[in-house]
């Protein structure tokens, strides 16, 4: 490279960077431009849910050589986070599937068939399941990760070709809870307001999210905005751990895991009894509840409280929790102009998730802090497309598209109609949950399961369990995926599919944000996009079922271009027939819009000509949100016109503390608790594979508080097994003031059999949400050894 | 060779401390920092490896409070990597097990 290609590179560089700060630097973006980038192309982060706009930079030859955010994005206004920043790296790995590979047997050897032969194979096994024993043999299990065409297209296949329900997908693993509690508080699923909100809030409540790492670019906003006004904002971090998001924080509220119920319940007495409550609010637009169908008045719910004052909470909490404390936070928080609560898996994934859910919502409807600017009750969401393709494009057991539910005769009509379908061809019943799935796969009563990019067999909970069915030889698995996994090691199909920016299709991220990726990048061997794979394989179920039907499930999309017309053709289908007048309306978020904004549409967003503005900022809020006005039953500012509450009330809802489904005993004394690192995604079939990230953090390893450290003589680095009544992994400690005492803290990416976390979490589940506790289950620690020197590992 | 754009945040109070640190590394050039403590930085190593452990040095140092990636460049590598010429360190394919093609 010569010196002065390299300098030009330097100041692009440069230039970039100034540019998100509103420097300006003493040389020209056209100097700059001289490298060897011959186009940049614009699309989402495939990683995180925060839905950072990317630049990705393309040589002459075709190649991907540089990223960059896009600066006009308002999610985040050009910054990335490092992960963020490399994941094109991957693109050119070696280990790329790019041929299908088949095995009859488990234990035989994969070898490379054609795509004929691979779809022929795919139809033939599960059109003989249906057929030999019923429709509910059959399942699908996707991503947040997938495209919402694929994931549309999936689930219409296996509702109206397979007549089954038996559509889930990884997002159940980490939002189904907030899902839960958005219907049942608010009636309408996902957050009412946006990022937009971060610079006009002036208190953060983060609970139960380490968004310094699990959410970066957010995370700066809520950082930037604290140092622009250090003594306006408040932010109050409640967590069991303390973690990079808690340096920000002017509270800390450390409590024992699985206490944050009776604690949040505890603000709420604080608010009402220190007549901090909105009382016109609460008059206007909410009721209590104490059960689905069972309204209580105000005073009951007072009365409820009782059992938590912040006195008695303190005692619940322990750590560093006093009633003090409390009625402190509930006093920032009500009093604030604008008070914004974040969430994520600390609160999702846990027995009672959905009511700590609740309880959240509860504070910001009793203070009123929801529908004005900087106030809002936001969870947020992992993966970059679990809202977008899962949530709304009907991608779980229980939901169809467009915020429908399976039980409802009139809601499965409306979809049979728009899919051209007799009426009741979409089964009634919704199919099996995630780990009802996972239990099904274990008794052979699933056979056929098609798993599209994601690796259950590393990410369910007590895993080894349900990797005994998944090597069953009588469950048939294809997998989809970029990459092998521990998954594909399970699989009889694996199909190579095309990544991110080789295909085209919709992400929409935490803010109901709906953002395009055109593809840009020419695909690896024979990888393809899996809205071809899935409409091939329908096709060909066809002729092995005989049923018309089958085929007019995919008819609209047979044919077409695959790249751009197939998918796009998709997205109409879905935005324009199934959005329809409902509360996620995308009709005006077409291709030629969504390909013409920076940073994509929130919803709803009727019209063409709206959703170029951007769409709805805030939900609701007449003036804000066209469907407030046209859904409008009074003369109120706001309208919540959710599909769950006939009513069109916020509900109050009345919860006891609970605590966790395995809570610490005399044999098993320890809190275990899992999560993220800032470098890695998920199971690392990605990250792992790029240097940088592998080598921040090569592996697992385990946070025990220097008081248990002491105790059970551990010392930093020393090799220290974890076990529980489901099983044990040995990775190394990071002795640290991270997690309270009594609880420690592991890492659930690595894929090494040795370390692989999720052996030891247990699978219990929300009753109501059915997303299972990973935050939280019993274990026992031991010292095995000195320091080990461990090779990372990706399959 | 990878060269990286980045918006480092700086304790306004002990800046000039922080850029006088940076400046012993030749790797770096600091283009500005803004009023309100953001820093225009530039980054150009050798090796992946280089970038990875001089950003997170920098971060350990006292004052600065987030490093923030805006641009990426690493053509070389890639092109490396797509000849051939060099192989991921972390690799683990399925090799070996390709076979006869059956279709
Ligand atoms: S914060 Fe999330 S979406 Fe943004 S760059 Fe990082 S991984 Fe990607």
């Amino acid at each position: 490279m010569s010196l002065s290609r390299r300098d030009f590179i330097k100041n692009t560089a440069a230039l970039t960077a100034a540019s998100y700060i509103g420097m300006s630097l003493p040389f020209v973006a056209g100097e700059a431009s001289a490298t060897d980038v011959a186009s940049w192309h614009r699309g989402t982060c495939r990683l995180c849910g925060t839905g950072c706009r990317v630049q990705l930079g393309i040589n002459s030859k075709g190649t991907p050589v540089a990223m960059r955010g896009e600066p006009k994005s308002r999610t985040n206004f050009g910054y990335l986070c490092m992960k963020g920043m490399m994941f094109y790296k991957i693109m050119n790995h070696p280990d790329r599937l790019k041929m299908p590979l088949y095995r009859e047997k488990k234990t035989d050897k994969f070898r490379e068939i054609s795509w004929d032969k691979a779809l022929d194979i795919a139809a033939q096994k599960f059109a003989e399941s249906k057929q030999k024993y019923g429709p509910n043999s059959t399942a699908y299990y996707g991503s947040g990760q997938c495209l919402t065409e694929e994931t549309y297209l999936f689930q219409k296949i296996m509702r109206a070709a397979l007549q089954t329900n038996n559509v889930e997908g990884n997002p159940r693993l980490c939002m189904a809870s907030a899902v839960g509690g958005y219907l049942t508080s608010f009636g309408a699923d996902e957050p009412i307001g946006g990022y937009a909100n971060i610079e006009k809030s002036s208190c953060m409540f983060l609970i139960g999210s380490n968004m310094a790492e699990a959410h970066p670019v957010i995370f700066r906003r809520v950082m930037r905005h604290k140092m622009n006004n250090k003594d306006k904002v408040k932010i109050i971090n409640a967590d069991p751990r303390i973690s990079a998001t808690s340096r920000i924080a002017d509270m800390h509220m450390q409590f024992k895991p699985g206490t944050d119920l009776a604690m949040l319940n505890a603000m709420a007495y604080t608010i009402i009894d220190e007549k901090l409550h909105d009382e016109q609010f609460i008059q206007d637009y909410a009721v209590f509840r104490q059960g689905k169908k069972v309204q209580v008045d105000m005073d009951t719910y007072w009365q409820s409280l009782q059992d938590y004052t912040p006195e008695k909470a303190a005692a619940i909490c322990g750590g560093n929790i006093t009633a003090q404390m409390i009625r402190e936070a509930a006093r920032m928080f009500a009093k604030s102009d604008g008070t914004m609560t974040f969430w994520c898996m600390g609160i999702n994934q846990r027995k009672r998730g959905v009511w700590a859910n609740n309880l959240i919502h509860n504070l910001h409807i009793l203070t009123g802090q929801l529908c004005k600017e900087g106030a809002d009750s936001f969870s947020l969401t992992g993966q970059p497309n679990a809202c977008g393709g899962v949530r709304e494009g009907g991608g779980l057991c229980h939901i169809l598209p467009g915020h429908r539910l399976v039980a409802k005769e009139k809601l499965r009509n409306q979809v049979e109609d728009a899919w051209g379908i007799p009426r009741g061809r979409i089964a009634p019943k919704p199919g099996a949950h995630t780990i009802k799935m996972f239990q099904q796969v274990n008794s052979a009563d699933i056979k056929a399961i098609w798993i599209n990019c994601t690796s259950p067999a590393q990410s369910l909970p007590n895993v080894d369990l349900y990797r005994k069915g998944m090597a069953r030889e009588d469950v048939f698995i294809v997998t989809s995926d970029i990459f092998p996994t521990k998954t594909t090691e399970l699989s009889n199909l694996v199909l190579p599919t095309a990544f991110h920016f080789e295909k085209t299709g919709v992400y929409g991220c935490t803010e109901r944000r709906s953002q395009i990726t055109p593809r840009a990048v020419v695909s690896p061997g024979e990888a393809r996009p899996e809205t071809w794979i899935a409409t091939e394989w329908c096709a060909r179920m066809a002729k092995y079922l005989n049923d018309p039907v089958v085929l007019q499930t995919v008819k609209p999309f047979l044919g077409k271009e695959m790249y751009v017309e197939q998918p796009e053709a998709i997205w109409d289908e879905y935005t324009q027939k199934l959005t329809k007048h409902r509360d996620n309306d995308l009709r005006g978020a077409t291709y030629k819009v969504l390909k013409q904004m920076a940073d994509g549409v929130q919803w709803p967003a009727a019209t063409e000509s709206y959703a170029l503005t951007g769409g709805t900022v805030m939900k609701f809020v007449k003036g804000s949100d066209p469907m407030a006005t046209s859904e409008s039953k009074d003369d109120k500012p706001f309208q919540f016109y959710g599909p769950a509450h006939a009513d069109r009330k916020l509900w109050v809802w009345v919860r006891p503390q609970a605590g966790a489904d395995e809570e610490p005993d005399a044999e098993w004394p320890m809190y275990l608790s899992t999560g993220r690192i800032i470098d890695h995604w998920h199971t690392t079939s990605m990250t792992g594979r790029i240097p940088e990230l592998m080598r921040a953090n090569p592996y697992s390893f385990v946070e025990i508080n220097p008081k248990d450290a002491l105790k059970h003589g551990i010392k930093p680095n020393d090799m220290v097994e974890i076990s529980s009544r489901r099983g044990k992994v040995t990775m190394p400690a990071k002795v640290m003031e991270g997690p309270i005492e009594g609880m420690v803290f592991a890492y659930w990416h690595d894929m090494h059999e040795d370390r692989m976390i999720n052996k030891v979490v247990k699978d219990s589940f929300d009753p109501g949400s059915k997303e299972p506790e990973f935050k939280i289950c019993a274990c026992r620690i031991k010292r095995v050894s000195g320091p080990k020197a461990l090779k990372p590992f990706v399959v | 060779m990878p060269i990286g754009g980045f918006v480092v945040v700086l304790d306004l109070s002990v800046s000039d401390e922080v850029l006088k640190q940076f400046s012993q590394f030749p790797q770096i050039d600091v283009h500005g920092v803004n009023e309100e403590g953001s820093a225009v930085v530039v980054i150009d190593t050798e090796t992946s490896d280089e970038m990875e452990q001089l950003t997170r040095q920098l971060q350990k140092i006292d004052g600065v409070l987030s490093l923030g990636v805006t641009y990426f460049h690493a053509e070389d590598e890639i092109e490396k990597i797509e000849s051939g010429e060099i192989k991921p360190s972390f690799s683990f394919g399925r090799k070996g097990e390709k076979s006869e093609n059956c279709s």
